[in-house]
């Protein structure tokens, strides 16, 4: 396969990596600014780029979005299997509702010859393919969410300690407004973001793009994608 | 296809880099633990021996400037007339980022990173709940 034609077939994935990839770099920059502007303004020493990246409050702020953005898909991924929304293209059928046929999922004897192998298979593995997308955008959103815990605490506990104060133990910052404030800014916006999808595409349309209806399609048919 | 695994290798490396990177700043090694203990424990014995310079070499900047300020002295004269107590066995030590706490059995005290290493910020200091430490010796 040639080089272009790989890029122009994977063009999605690799340019929101790129961008994903400008962003942080972009943060870390902007926050190691301000985490030594901080320092500076209390008579303290700025840190050298590779400490701020691997510090408690660059990796606090890192989590605590990654946290969100996965919830916000598994949630997504997850609650549209059940969930409906009457002409938008984000919802299946209205009379789709559920797990549906093994048929119309093509498992197990309805399974085609270039299915994945664990499609034909039945028990564990069936199960685990049929849930696959679910169980790692959940468990990214475990991972970072107790990463941003930990994090969180670190950063918390330093500037405990520049007030003169006692850190806490982790058990005891997961219980703080600190955790919560930053766990919650971040789960109202994207459930917004979620919700507000959903319903605008009813309406709007976005001509070429896979996330609307047809431009022509009517405001009431559920579950057309472009 | 070559390509594809190429990609998957290096966000992999990516990722293990990032977790091993935070699994080193974030978790602070001990020994930072004992570069702090050790400039806790500095001061206290500079005291103790009447070697008021080393003492006030220790203390941050702005702290050996309060210290100088409030007893109207130099520094090193000041410090020795404080109310610090004498070494102790340190009974635990918290890092965080560019701070730490030294706790003796007589004393606790506040440190953080300065261009010469760590300098104690706040020494003498007692616990008020949840309010900040109240400490005999402090900058600002």
């Amino acid at each position: 396969m040639s080089a272009r034609r790989f890029i122009r077939e994977n063009s999605l994935g690799l340019v929101f990596g790129l961008l994903f990839l400008i962003a942080l770099a972009g943060q870390a920059i902007a926050g190691h600014a301000d985490f030594n502007q901080q320092q500076v303004t209390d008579g303290l020493q700025p840190i050298s780029f590779g400490r701020y990246v691997t510090s408690a409050d660059f990796g606090v702020d890192v989590a605590e979005n990654w946290q969100s953005e996965y919830l916000q898909f598994f949630l997504y991924i997850v609650l549209t299997v059940w969930l409906l929304q009457k002409g938008s293209p984000e919802s299946k059928s209205l009379d789709d509702a559920g797990l549906e046929s093994d048929e119309k999922q093509r498992v197990g004897r309805y399974a085609r010859a270039d299915s994945p192998a664990w499609a034909r298979r039945a028990g564990w593995r069936r199960w685990m393919l049929s849930n696959s997308l679910g169980l790692v955008m959940g468990g990214i959103f475990v991972l970072s969410w107790l990463a941003q815990s930990i994090a969180g605490a670190a950063a918390f506990n330093e500037r405990q300690l520049s007030q003169l104060q006692a850190p806490v133990s982790w058990a005891v910052y997961i219980s703080e407004p600190d955790f919560w404030n930053r766990t919650l800014q971040n789960w109202q916006s994207e459930l917004l973001a979620v919700a507000s999808m959903a319903v605008l595409a009813i309406y709007l349309r976005q001509r070429g793009s896979p996330e609307s209806k047809p431009v022509g399609a009517a405001h009431t048919s559920t579950g057309v994608e472009g | 296809m070559r390509i594809w695994r190429a990609l998957r290798a290096t966000a992999l490396g990516l990722l293990v880099t990032g977790f091993l990177g935070c699994a080193a700043g974030c978790a602070d090694g001990g020994d930072r633990h004992a570069a702090v203990a050790d400039a806790a424990l500095r001061l206290l014995t500079a005291v103790r021996d009447g070697a008021g310079g080393a003492a006030c070499a220790v203390l941050a900047p702005e702290t050996a400037a309060e210290v100088a300020q409030t007893a109207g002295k130099g520094c090193a004269d000041a410090i020795l007339e404080e109310d610090l107590p004498t070494p102790a066995a340190v009974t635990r030590v918290d890092v965080y980022g560019q701070w730490g706490r030294v706790v003796l059995a007589n004393d606790t005290m506040f440190l953080a990173v300065f261009p010469g290493g760590w300098r104690v910020v706040a020494a003498g200091c007692h616990s008020q709940g949840q309010r900040p430490y109240d400490c005999t010796v402090h900058g600002g």
